[in-house]
Parts: structure tokens; sequence; C-alpha cells
């Protein structure tokens, strides 16, 4: 029994077009879109000319600016979102192969600096239409309400310009979305609507999280996760196959690609694959349009508005490199701060090995999770609260390629050592953090003297730890260890210097002398220049930042309708 | 240090290649993979290549009687002639086939000053004290052109000869993972549980059993 | 790009795996010779399970009381006793169809299981012996209890109810102990009491054979009223577990709502029926068992088109089957559907084909 278009198909080879290669040839025009969810087939797409004056141009369709497009078009606007990457069909490009899927990847060239370099590439930059959310974890959290005013109730960072209850009711709506899976009740925070699909089954690597939180007297619970656990329209259940973070090939994963993007096709908006765009002009004041890198060329879209949803390293980048004679130190940056307080999330981990087979290689890399230490702000004992900010800390399931460069880069082996070592891989759990760390003006991104393959400045990356952040870090691999420990595991191991995730180099705030965007995402400078990504957070928190985003980029739709209707 | 063992007796992940495990796309780039043989080399010129096998020798050695060794040279010979980078480096660091050639004349030209030999030519011994030489940022030769020994073993020399080994089947094998999976997942995630495509571990004394649930895996 | 090829022949230089690393230490193994290597233990079990059925199918024969019970002997047959012959037979209709729910939904679960535990094999057996014994008494148009039958269908009533204490505290073992993820996900819970069902419904079915056809009995009460209330409270609580389960599916599928408001719908009636006086017409709650028979089978069907939509669909069968919506489950809906038919047969106090 064969349903055309679903799963089985996804092995059929009679649909495959031969030649057709995403990553240099576009796919999406002559009026139709790929149709992610169905194998060879595609979807009607309404297309603009360049000198016709959309409403909106949408540089970056991730999280934030794919998101963004569905709704504004959905209420009506002409939108034309750009990505620079391909425009993937997961059923058929997606193999289940490390090497392979590192095409996902933003593997331009960047420089890091700074007394903690950071790793950029897999972790963190995605390029692909539907951004990092093609090849993120899934994890779908909501900031705890006292971060929205981080400075004034807990006395760091700054505040956000937007209530929490505000965004609890746009959480709803993502979650809604994406039919987040969910456990029945959360056990963290204010009462939310019950997850539009349950947990998933949790694996031997979750368990252990579950075992170690529960030894060391603290909460667990299945991580609500954005793949579905039953079936959503074409997208079938989850497969447990583990690949998560390397592109899903079944589309049970509700990423921005099979989600938002499929939705703002049929709203009429267009998207733009293998289209950078490389600055954004401005007369009079405000921003007319963008230039884009596409089929050879450079080209020219007017545009009525501008959203830069780049991520929190292309954003900044995009706008510093986009200096003329208005703006001579880049668009918005009348306060200075376009690319400073670039923040990363801590992402240490503890790894140990046990004497059951774990094999965590199966099922979404993260199942379990704790969010003890984003509630607690005390602690006790030991572990007392020396800092501020706060953590969650999930189960992990790495692959060869990353255990075996995690065991080569952060545990130090290599030779006998890292083969003899490689083979324990089915008895080896980690828990690993994300955690929050301080806004800092010295973190930043700016412009290098490096030129990339379209002629513009690479982004430099500088990126120190304060104090603050080292004693997160303590904390975190402190009560980590103990719980890893406490679950079973022998020979635990730090793995000390790991980041992820992007925010915070656009901010928004309330204030034009200490922000640069307003709380609907507008930039204090040009009226019509929008920020809609990672960029604009204040503070990061303790969580997985994409949800956050997506209900941002709702609000700042409905924002904008509300104003321009 | 644990001994390298037969820990997943008679698995071979490559079985699996046509059963519901594995989509056409997989089949694609796992082919491509392995028609690249131990001597094939776009990029690495003739000076660099056995310098380069015997760095991948040392960082991830094989068995002497493997009959099939990967190929780990040439899958980073690959990655460089089809410039698949990592998206970011150190500003003292030059871009990664810059670095390659650069690391890798300087390694020899290290080997030539401290022993009067090339690189391949040095035993075992030899080779690993300079290659920890260079893990710890020791090596400062001329030929080095002001990039940090310690940043290139570990930023370049690391990541790619470890990523190349471990993209490959027979390492897979020797690891016991379930290599590709789409359109077949996993049903069994517990402690202790396996699906009957999943490699079987060698229990001691029960080497046999496994030997026999691994015979099974690609049906 | 390379092109999509589909299962073709592999690349030439195709590289062998494992064998490389055996060393002159590790001499390449042979499969050892065993007895049992040659027959897979599935064959095994189903081979047990075929002939513990067969040995009950034939013992069930052998113990019965010939004619019915009661002095007054076989001098003409009364217009009860086909009364309650076909509501027997229809007991054993529903204990079939039960056992065989059990019977293959075990073996899925308990396969998925791996049967990590020995005693996991239990309700295979089990469950084959009470359908052989179901199936005996659905073709036995005597009346008369068979002692065999009889002791077979307790045995699956008990054997139910140890298992549901198994499962339960295989939940509360779990990390997380009773949580809704370990109802979901550990050892179902209400899984085991089909089997109890199955037994409950076959041994009535012996006690009806026995029973007086003008006034039967049932632990001292008339049987008709007995029994609607007692398969009402069947179909509420298979009602509970479709409930859990499908709320586990987020009723993704609107479908997915029938066998939570259908089911408690026709128990509804199935009671309001037990209250009517003895003989009084029932058209509706006969429509409605019939209503929830009918559902048991169609949600097979559905049940299929769930796997179907599962990643791989039916060609990776070997996951889907035992991850998708479970196939054998939806049938023992209808198994306590007859056995509400069968106590409304003795309501209406008269036999009826549908």
């Amino acid at each position: 029994m064969r349903i055309p278009g679903l799963g089985n198909a996804a092995d059929n080879p009679k649909h495959a077009i031969p030649g057709n290669d995403p990553e240099h040839q576009p796919r999406a025009r002559d009026g139709r879109a790929p149709n992610v969810m169905r194998i060879g087939e595609w979807v009607p797409m309404r297309q603009h000319r360049d000198d016709e004056e959309v409403d909106f141009a949408i540089v970056g369709t991730g999280a934030g600016g794919g998101t963004l497009a569905c709704r504004l078009a959905e209420r009506g606007f002409s939108v034309v979102a750009f990505d620079a990457g391909p425009y993937f069909r997961p059923l058929e490009d997606f193999a289940s192969d490390e090497s392979h899927q590192s095409k996902l990847y933003w593997t331009d060239e960047r420089i890091v600096d700074g007394e903690n370099p950071l790793q950029m590439g897999s972790n963190n930059s995605g390029k692909a239409v539907g951004g990092s959310t093609v090849h993120y974890a899934m994890v779908a959290l909501r900031f705890r309400p006292e971060w929205f005013k981080a400075r004034t109730l807990m006395g760091y960072g700054a505040d956000w310009p937007i209530d929490w209850r505000e965004m609890w009711h746009y959480y709803d709506q993502v979650e809604d979305d994406l039919k987040i899976s969910g456990p029945v009740s959360y056990p963290w925070g204010p009462h939310r609507r019950r997850y539009h699909r349950r947990a998933h089954e949790i694996n031997a690597a979750a368990k252990v999280l579950a075992r170690g939180a529960e030894a060391m007297g603290i909460g667990w619970t299945p991580t609500p996760l954005a793949t579905v656990s039953a079936p959503h329209g074409d997208a079938p259940p989850c497969v447990y196959r583990g690949f998560c973070t390397l592109g899903c090939s079944t589309n049970a994963k509700q990423s921005v690609l099979v989600s938002y993007l499929p939705r703002a096709l049929k709203a009429g908006a267009e998207i733009r694959d293998l289209a950078m765009v490389g600055r954004i002009e401005t007369k009079n004041g405000r921003a007319s349009g963008v230039h884009y890198f596409r089929e050879g060329k450079w080209r020219f879209q007017r545009a009525k508005n501008v959203v830069v949803a780049g991520y929190a390293i292309e954003t900044p980048r995009l706008l510093l490199n986009s200096a003329n004679q208005e703006f001579p130190d880049g668009l918005a940056n009348s306060s200075g701060l376009v690319g400073k307080n670039l923040m990363v999330q801590g992402n240490q981990a503890v790894w140990g090995v046990f004497d059951e087979e774990i094999r965590s290689y199966k099922g979404p890399p993260s199942l379990a999770i704790s969010e003890h230490w984003n509630y607690d702000d005390r602690g006790h004992g030991p572990f007392a609260k020396d800092f501020f900010g706060g953590y969650s800390y999930m189960s992990q399931g790495p692959l060869p390629q990353l255990w075996a460069n995690t065991q080569a880069s952060a545990h130090g082996l290599w030779g006998e050592a890292l083969v003899a070592e490689m083979q324990r891989y089915n008895h080896v759990a980690g828990l690993k953090v994300v955690s929050e760390y301080m806004p800092q003006e010295r973190n930043r991104v700016t412009l290098s003297d490096v030129k990339d393959q379209y002629g513009l400045p690479v982004a430099r990356i500088t990126y120190s730890w304060c104090d603050n952040d080292k004693a997160l870090n303590r904390h975190a691999l402190k009560f980590l260890r103990e719980a890893l420990v406490a679950a079973g595991g022998r020979e635990v191991w730090d793995q000390g210097d790991d980041t992820c995730h992007l925010n915070g180099t656009a901010r928004m705030g309330a204030d034009p002398r200490t922000s640069v965007v307003d709380a609907d995402c507008r930039s204090w400078d040009i009226p019509n220049l929008y920020v809609c990504d990672g960029s604009v957070f204040p503070t990061v928190g303790g969580v997985n930042p994409s949800l956050t985003i997506q209900a941002i980029a709702l609000r700042t739709a409905d924002r904008i309708s509300s104003r321009e209707r | 240090m644990l001994p390298r063992r037969d820990l997943y007796p008679g698995y071979d992940v490559l079985a699996k290649r046509d059963s519901p495990s594995w989509n056409a796309k997989t089949r694609a780039v796992l082919d491509e993979r392995l028609r690249i043989g131990p001597e094939t080399r776009r990029f690495f010129d003739e000076a660099e290549w056995p310098t380069i096998k015997a760095i991948a020798d040392r960082i991830v050695p094989q068995p002497v009687d493997r009959a099939d060794p990967v190929p780990v040279a040439a899958l980073v010979d690959h990655k460089l002639a089809t410039d698949t980078r990592d998206g970011y480096r150190n500003p003292e660091l030059p871009e990664e086939r810059e670095a390659w050639r650069l690391g890798l004349t300087a390694l020899d030209a290290e080997a030539q000053a401290r022993f009067g030999a090339r690189f391949h030519e040095l035993g075992t011994w030899a080779q690993d004290a300079l290659l920890k030489s260079a893990e710890v940022g020791e090596l400062t030769d001329a030929a080095w052109a002001g990039m940090p020994s310690n940043l290139f073993f570990h930023k370049r020399v690391l990541p790619d000869v470890v990523k190349a080994y471990y993209a490959h089947p027979t390492a897979w094998n020797e690891i016991g993972w379930g290599g590709p999976a789409s359109p077949r997942g996993y049903v069994r995630m517990d402690f202790d549980r396996r699906d009957p495509w999943e490699a079987a571990e060698a229990k001691p004394g029960r080497e046999d059993e496994a030997y026999e649930d691994n015979l099974l895996v690609g049906r | 790009m390379p092109t999509l090829s589909d299962r073709g022949p592999r690349p030439p230089e195709r590289h062998r795996g494992a064998q490389g690393l055996s060393g002159p230490a590790l001499k390449r193994r042979v499969a050892p010779v065993r007895a049992e290597a040659a027959v897979h233990p599935v064959v095994v079990l189903a081979a047990a399970a075929i002939g513990a059925g067969l040995l009950t199918w034939f013992a069930s024969g052998r113990s019965k009381r010939l004619g019915p019970a009661g002095s007054e002997g076989r001098r003409y047959a009364r217009r009860g006793s086909a009364v309650t012959a076909s509501a027997a037979q229809r007991l054993n209709h529903a204990s079939t169809m039960l056992a065989a729910s059990v019977l293959f939904d075990s073996g899925l679960e308990h396969y998925r299981g791996q049967f990590f535990n020995r005693a996991m094999y239990t309700p295979i057996i089990v469950s084959s012996v009470t359908l052989a014994a179901s199936l005996h008494g659905a073709g036995d148009t005597d009346p008369g209890s068979s002692r065999v039958r009889h002791g077979v269908q307790a045995l699956a009533g008990l054997t139910g109810l140890i298992g549901f204490g198994f499962h339960a505290y295989n939940v509360g073992k779990r990390e997380g102990g009773y949580s809704f993820q370990n109802l979901f996900y550990s050892a179902p819970i209400g899984a085991p009491m089909a089997l109890t069902l199955a037994g409950i419904l076959g041994v009535i079915a012996e006690h009806v054979r026995d029973a007086d056809p003008d006034a039967p009995r049932l632990v001292g009460l008339p049987a008709g009223p007995a029994l609607a209330l007692a398969t009402a409270g069947m179909l509420a609580g298979t009602t509970l577990e479709a409930g859990l389960l499908h709320f586990r599916g987020a009723f993704q599928n609107p479908a997915m709502y029938i066998p939570v408001s259908l089911p408690p719908l026709a128990a509804a009636l199935l009671a309001r029926a037990a209250a009517k006086p003895a003989g009084a017409n029932q058209a509706g709650a006969k429509w409605g068992m019939w209503a929830v028979s009918a559902m048991g089978v169609g949600g097979v069907a559905f049940h299929a088109y769930g796997v179907a939509r599962m990643m791989g669909g039916w060609d990776n069968w070997r996951q889907n089957l035992i991850d998708g919506p479970p196939l054998p489950a939806p049938p023992s809906f209808s198994g306590v559907a007859l056995g509400g038919l069968a106590a409304l047969e003795l309501l209406e106090h008269r036999p009826f084909r549908f």
C-alpha cells in the first residue's frame, strides 16, 4: 500500500530530477517553489519583479524571517523573503550522513577571536531556506517570565520592552503551529496550554538524566520538542532515527522549512533561494530596497520595508556592510550598539561511561530536560548560586563524527587512546547545559578585512567570558558531574568549552540610546527597517532561543499589521 | 588505556544498504565515498602525500592486518579538494587549504631538523614525539610562517583527520553504530535494548551470539 | 549531484567492514552449530501456542457433561434452552475475539519488548489456549458446560489479573513513576485486562450453558441484567484504555474520537436495557452493540492506514507495525460488544440471528 507523496515514496527514484542541484541552481523560480512535503511536487509561487516595490523584503527565512514572512503574507502584505542557502527537499536531498549534511551549515568564512573564541558553523549557523531550524535540536522552551524584566527583578542584564503575558500569548500560537510534542503538564513556570502532541518516548540517555535528577532531588521532564509524536498533515511521526541536528529526512521535524514557509507560499509570499543580500539601500533616511546576488549577478529589489533576519552574526554584518553617506557607521547604529552584546549560551557537558548499553544515537538528542536551575535562584549547600542567570540541562545523543571530534578536541585523545575510547560509544551518556551568559559590549561582531566569495567583508566575532559566566560554568559542571555519577556514570569528564546559539547584536529596548530596535523590532533610526531574529534579545535566558524568536516574529507581524492597516 | 577489540564481531553496516534503513540519497552519498581509494588524491601534492598519510596513521591508527583500511588521507584530501570548510577560523590560522600546506611542510622541516629525516620516514615514536610537540605548540620552525603549531594541530589536524576516519563505514562497524537510518529509524530505546537491525555487542563468553545476531542486521 | 540510484549495483570498490578488524588473536568466527539456531524463536513460540491450542480443543470436547443441568432430563426441548445455548455461543464468540486480540497484541508488544522477562511468553500461550477453548465453545450447540473450557477460561481470567499486576509494577518502577509518560510508553497497564475479560466472558458462557434455561441466573442474580451490566462495565474499561492511547496520539485524526464516544454511549444503552422488564424489545441497545462490534473491526482498517502514514509506510513494517497504531487492539471492542449482545439475548429472552 502506497500513499502517494508520503514517507514510503521517499525511496522512489522516479521522482528524482537528474542534474537538479539545489546548491547551485535556484529552485524557487518560474512561478513555483518546491513542495517540501511531497516528492517531486511543486506549489505555485507568486513572484515580483525587482523594480516592483514590495511591502516587505525579508532577509533570511529562518526562525525569525520565515515565521514573520508567513504571518505578514497571511495578513495580506506582499512579501519577498531572501535566503543565501538552498531550497532543500528533505525527503529527497537529505542523506543519513554527518559529512554530507554539513551542507546545511553556514560555512562561509568567519574570523573568531577573543579570550574564548566561538566555534561557528555546525552548531549555530544554518545556510538553507528555513535557516538554522533545518538542523536545530527542536528544543521548544519558553522563557521564564522574570527574564523579560531581568534588570528590574533579578538585577542583571537589561529589561525587555515586552511584557511576559503578551509573550505567553504568542508562545501559545507558535506551539500550536509547530504541534510541539511535550509533557502533559510542564513542571516549571506559570500555567501554559497543553502541548498539542504528547511527549516522545524517552531513550536510555534521557533516562540517565531522569535517574540523576531524581537522585539529586530535582525535577525533570520529557523535553518539549518541535517534532511530532503523532501525524500532522503530511508529516509522519518521528521514527527516532537520531539525525535531527543533521536535517530531518522524514519531515517529522517542524522546521520553518516545513511549517511556516509552505503556509507563507500559500498566502502569496515569494521566497528567493540562493539569494545573498549584500547591502541595504537607503534614501532620505528610509530603506528603499536590498542588493542581492542571485544567478550570477547583483540585483536590486525595491521594497517599502526591509526586515533583517540573518541571525546574530549576519544581521549586524549586513547592517554594518550597508554603511553609506547617510549612515556612515552602518544602518540603525546611532546607539553604536549594532554588533555589540553578542550573547551565546554555555553548552558545557559532562560525559561518563555506563555499564548498560545506552546507544544514545537513537531518538532526538535531547529527550529529557531539567530546568531546575532556571527557576531556583538561590540553591543551597555546595550548589548555592553565586552568579546571575540560570541554566537548563538536557540529555545528549552525539553521532560518531561529532563524538570522535569531541573526544579529540575536548578530551584531548588521539592515536590508540582515541580509537579504543571510541569503542565505548554505545555505553556513553552525557548531560549538556544551555546556560545564560551575560550581555557584554566587548563581545561583538565587527567587519574584518577578509572578503568572502561575494566580495563582502566577513564577520569577525570576538567573545570572552566574564566572571559571572565562569561562575555559572563552574556551578553547572559541578552539578552535572554529581548528577551523572548519581545516575551510575563512571570515568566522568567535563567538556568545558562548548557554546551554542547566537543572540543580542541588535538588542531591543525602550530607549534609543541603549538599544537598536524598539519592542516591535523596528529600528530607532530608520522607521521602515526592522530586525527580527535572535539579534534583538537583550538577555538570552537559560533555554534554547528558537521558540522565543518565533514568538517575537509573530508579535512583530501583528504589530506591523495593526500599524499599517 | 583500553585495548582495541573486535567488539561487534561480524557486524557490517553496509549489509543494511538495501534495507529500509538507507534511502536513495544515502546510498548515493556513501557509494561516492566508498569509491575514494587509498591513493585517490586531488589536493595534496606528491611531497605532502606521504606526510599526511603518516599523520593519519598516528592520529587514527588502524590494525596492520586490516584488509581494507580506511583511506583516511584520501578522505582528508577529498574534503580539501572540494573546499568543504568549517565556517570559522582563528585569525592566526590561514584558511584551511593554506593551513594544511603550510603545516605539512613545517612538520617535515621539523622532522628534518630534529631527526634528520622526513616525517613519514620516522618511526612511530619519533612521529608521536613531533605531534605531541605540535599539540602543545612547541614547534616554532620558520617554516610555520607564524602559524602556531598547536592551533594547526587542534583546529586542523585533529578535526579533519578524526572526522575523516569516522565518516567511514569500517569505523562505524568498529564502534557499533547503527549507521544511516531513514526511512527506518529505531524502535527500542531503553537501556540494553537493540533493534534486530542494530549491531550486537559481544559480551564476554557470548561472542558467538553477537556474531550470529550481527549477520542478520541486513535483513 | 549524483542521481538517486535505487538499490542499484554496489560500487565496484566496495570496502568490506569488520573482518578487517580481526587480528591474529581474533580468529574469523564461524556460526556455531546449534540445534535451536536452525529455527527462529518466533516459530518455536508459534508452534508451542498452536500445539497448546489444539490440545485444548480436543480436551474441551472430551470433558463435557452431556445434557443440560437440572432434573428434568431432555424430554423435550424447552424454549429457553435455545436462548441460553445461543447466548453461550455468542459469549464464546466474544471470548474468541478478545483472546485473538490479546494473542496478536501481546505477541506484537512482547516482541517489541524482546521477551526480556520470560514471563512475557505467558499471555501468548494462555491466550492461544483460551482462543482454542473459545472457538470450541463457539461451535458447540449442545447445552451443558465443558470442564476444560471452564478451567481454561478461569485460567485466562487469572492470568490477565496477574499480568495487570506485572504491568502496574513495571510502570511504577520506571523513572517518573506513575506519570502519563510511563502510562504511555512502558508496559500498557490496561492491556492484560483484555485477557481477563476474555476469561470472564468464557466462564460466563459455561455458566449460562449450565443455567436453568427458563430463568438463567449468574452468581445468584438474573443472568440477563447481570451480564448486561458487566459488559457495560467492560466497555467502559476498554474505552479508558483506548482513551489513554488515543490521547497519546493526541487525537490527531477525528476518527480517534469514535472509540471514546461510541462505546460509552452503547454501554449506557446496555445499562438502560438491563433496567427494562424481562422480554422487552432491546432494538436500541442491539444497534449500539452492533455498532461497537463494527467499530472494532473497522478500527483495524484505520490502524492499517495509520501504519501506512508512518515514515516508510508498510515497506518499513518492522518498525511501523510496532511503533504505529496496533492492528490487533481494536477488535477487543468487538469482543466485549458481542458479550453485550449475548446479554441482550438473555434479556429479550429470545435468540436472534443478528
